[in-house]
């Protein structure tokens, strides 16, 4: 076979997710492909947590929902039984390591390579090495191998991330040097990536008392000079919203993470949306420029970051970043982030020192001072929205991808991009479409759409919220609308069927 | 003394103490003698916070409430820089009392002018955070229904290391020298300036 699944089920605690990222390790060092999923409530100790992994010799986009390997840490952790692997496991936490020895045998991983991971990740504690050799010595005995495709080397991608340490690393490689976070999942990864390595990627970092704490002191920090950024959710960028329109207001550039989660209100912490394009496209009272950009896997995750940098340094307005759980806590094999090039734009903006001016919330003048009457009203206006234009040559243009005589096309933003792409492999009737930059919508992505006689849209929202958006800019419908609002992303089986 | 006044005649009402502030904070600036270059003041909303537009003075002029972390934000960038933030008590001690307390707990270097004046006044005079209990306004007629804060203590309580000082319109000089003291101090420093609304004041003798 070509691809295998394997997920592991546990309750929270137990290193469900640490043991399954060692085998992402594992299998990424023997050069195959991979990408990941997990699954937990929003409690600390309990509950039922999973973790799953497809990899294959060739690029993987988007785990398979069905486990070939289900693998149960604890008693009661077996869901439907489904393919389950019964492994007579110590009942300690050693049991995650033991399980990953007895899946490096049968998945027909090397041994050595193995324990070499195991080691670098626990270091001297002697148990983890030992519960991996039962494991692997027990499944040696009592299983057989997998035959599953040789790999063919994944293209140097062998740095493993997760999409909200990807979006750090796009954020420094982009200039920022000034980040406040409020915890908030799915995007608190972003802050703790940073806060725990400020020295050496020489960022500020600061977690204030509130998301408007946040929001406030990085648009502080953007006037005094730095590049800034924080990353939050709906909940708390709802609460970002009066800066967001300060930042218009000024012509201060922040970028803003919003990493989705299911709303409304407190919603479902640890599960994935994409209810909030609407949102962060129109967030803030008044008219003003906006960015807003959606990476569609952990790589753009990082790309994008860092062109919000850029933007948001380049014009002087608010950029967000719209990602969600699913992208900021699935992890992918990339490049080695930390080689990528910096690239900073410079930054156009006034800072202390350079002779007076006033960034005043009121409308102003050239100086910044106050102005009512009409005319200079007026003129405040005019200044501000006539960058947009600008801004759209600058912004990262649509991906369309798929055979020119398709006659049907696919559209989506954001996660869906990998269920897409695994549910189109191998197939010539349909194109996607792909759009990074939701805000402000680039011309020419009508022009394509309507190019096509039966258009589909895919997005994980109840409302179809893309297609809300291209509808009153672009007045283009929609054939068919694929929507899932569970909390869970698309996995590939659902819309290969869906696509039919 | 060099001069601090911009091209814009201010509109305050006339008598208002907001001119004595404003008075104050140049003196002292002038008396610290500090670089311009090196002066940034992040103004709150409200009557004066609208000093913004009548000082030539690198600035902000923020949202109700946010002068306080937008002025942080600036000090984290720019530690070798002088920052002013100046509000009164409904934006520093309602919608902005956290950001008080967390920049009262951080010690952050910073300079916080408050002109409490007991009442809400660029919105035509509602109770705000120090009103005293029982005062009538326009949005408390039948009498202010909750006790007033207490500010200095209140600060010296989050933080004994910061600096809290109470002054009052009514005595200029000592405006200017707590102005003077607070910019010469590393650590957090509020100033408590206790002024009259000749508008709308009235209103808190009933």
């Amino acid at each position: 076979m070509n691809r295998i699944t394997v997920k592991i089920t546990g309750p929270a605690g137990m290193g469900i997710k640490s043991a399954g990222l060692l085998l992402a390790k594992i299998v990424t060092d023997a050069g195959y492909y991979f990408a990941d999923y997990s699954e937990y409530p929003s409690l600390v100790r309990g509950g039922h947590n999973t973790y799953q992994i497809t990899f294959s010799n060739e690029e993987v986009f988007m785990v398979d929902k069905t486990a070939d390997i289900l693998v149960s840490l604890v008693a009661g952790h077996e869901e439907d039984r489904n393919n389950l692997w019964e492994i007579p496991l110590p009942k300690d936490i050693y049991a995650n390591t033991f399980s990953i020895g007895a899946l490096v045998f049968r998945l027909g991983l090397d041994k050595i390579k193995a324990k070499k991971i195991i080691k670098e990740r626990f270091g001297d504690d002697l148990k983890n090495l030992a519960a991996f050799d039962e494991g692997y010595d027990w499944a040696f005995k009592n299983s057989k191998k997998i035959n599953i495709d040789a790999p063919e080397g994944n293209d140097n991608k062998t740095m493993i991330v997760e999409g909200n340490e990807a979006m750090g690393w796009g954020l420094v490689k982009g200039g920022c040097n000034f980040f406040a976070a409020y915890p908030m999942t799915p995007s608190t990864g972003v802050l703790h990536f940073l806060a725990k390595n400020q020295d050496e990627l020489k960022i500020k970092v600061i977690h204030p008392e509130d998301e408007i704490a946040v929001a406030s002191m990085a648009t502080g920090a953007s006037i005094g000079g730095d590049s800034a950024a924080v990353a939050t959710s709906g909940g708390g960028f709802a609460l970002m919203t009066e800066t967001i329109s300060l930042n218009g207001a000024l012509g201060v550039g922040v970028v803003y993470i919003l990493g989705q989660r299911p709303g409304p209100a407190t919603g479902m912490p640890t599960w994935t949306s994409q209810g909030d394009l609407l949102f962060a496209v129109f967030a803030g009272h008044g008219e003003f420029p906006k960015i807003v950009l959606a990476p569609g896997n952990i790589e753009e995750s990082f790309e994008l970051a860092q062109k919000a940098m850029n933007l948001a340094n380049k014009y002087n307005v608010p950029v967000i970043v719209l990602t969600d759980k699913m992208l900021c806590e699935s992890a992918a094999n990339v490049k080695e982030l930390s080689k990528e090039k910096l690239i900073i734009e410079k930054s156009t903006k006034i800072v202390p020192g350079q002779g007076f001016y006033l960034y005043n919330s009121y409308e102003h003048d050239d100086e910044g001072f106050s102005v009512e009457d009409s005319e200079p009203a007026k003129l405040g206006v005019e200044k501000r929205l006539k960058i947009v234009e600008e801004i759209k040559k600058d912004t990262p243009k649509v991906l369309l991808l798929g055979s020119k005589n398709a006659k049907k096309l696919i559209v989506s933003w954001g996660s869906t991009k990998g269920a897409i792409l695994e549910a189109l492999k191998g197939r010539s009737d349909y194109a996607y479409l792909q759009v990074k930059t939701v805000w402000p919508i680039e011309s020419e992505v009508g022009k394509i759409i309507n190019g096509f006689e039966t258009k589909i849209l895919i997005e994980n929202n109840a409302t179809g919220q893309l297609g809300q958006l291209l509808k009153s800019q672009m007045n283009i419908t929609f054939d068919k609308k694929i929507l899932k609002y569970n909390g869970r992303p698309f996995f590939p089986h659902e819309l290969k069927e869906a696509l039919l | 003394m060099i001069d601090l006044k911009s091209k814009n005649i201010p509109t305050w009402c006339p008598g208002c103490h907001d001119f004595i502030i404003f008075a104050c904070l140049q003196q002292a600036i002038n008396k610290k003698e500090i670089d311009l270059k090196k002066l940034v003041i992040v103004y709150d909303i409200g009557c004066s916070g609208n000093m913004a537009d009548f000082l030539k003075v690198f600035g902000v002029h923020s949202l109700h409430g946010r002068s306080i972390p937008t002025a942080v934000g600036i000090k984290l960038a720019r530690p070798d820089l002088t920052v002013i933030a100046i509000g009164g008590e409904g934006g520093i001690y309602g919608e902005g009392m956290a950001h008080l307390i967390a920049a009262a707990r951080l010690n952050i270097d910073l300079t916080v002018l408050v002109a409490n004046n007991q009442l809400y006044s660029l919105t035509t005079g509602q109770t705000s955070p120090t009103t005293p209990k029982g005062a009538k306004t326009k949005s408390t007629p039948q009498g202010a229904p909750s006790v007033p804060v207490e500010p200095v203590s209140l600060v010296k309580t989050v933080n004994p290391e910061a600096s809290a000082v109470h002054v009052t319109c009514l005595k200029p000089v000592e405006v200017t020298e707590a102005m003077v003291t607070a910019f010469g101090n590393n650590g957090f420093n509020l100033v408590d300036i206790d002024q009259l609304c000749v508008t709308f004041g009235k209103q808190l003798n009933s």
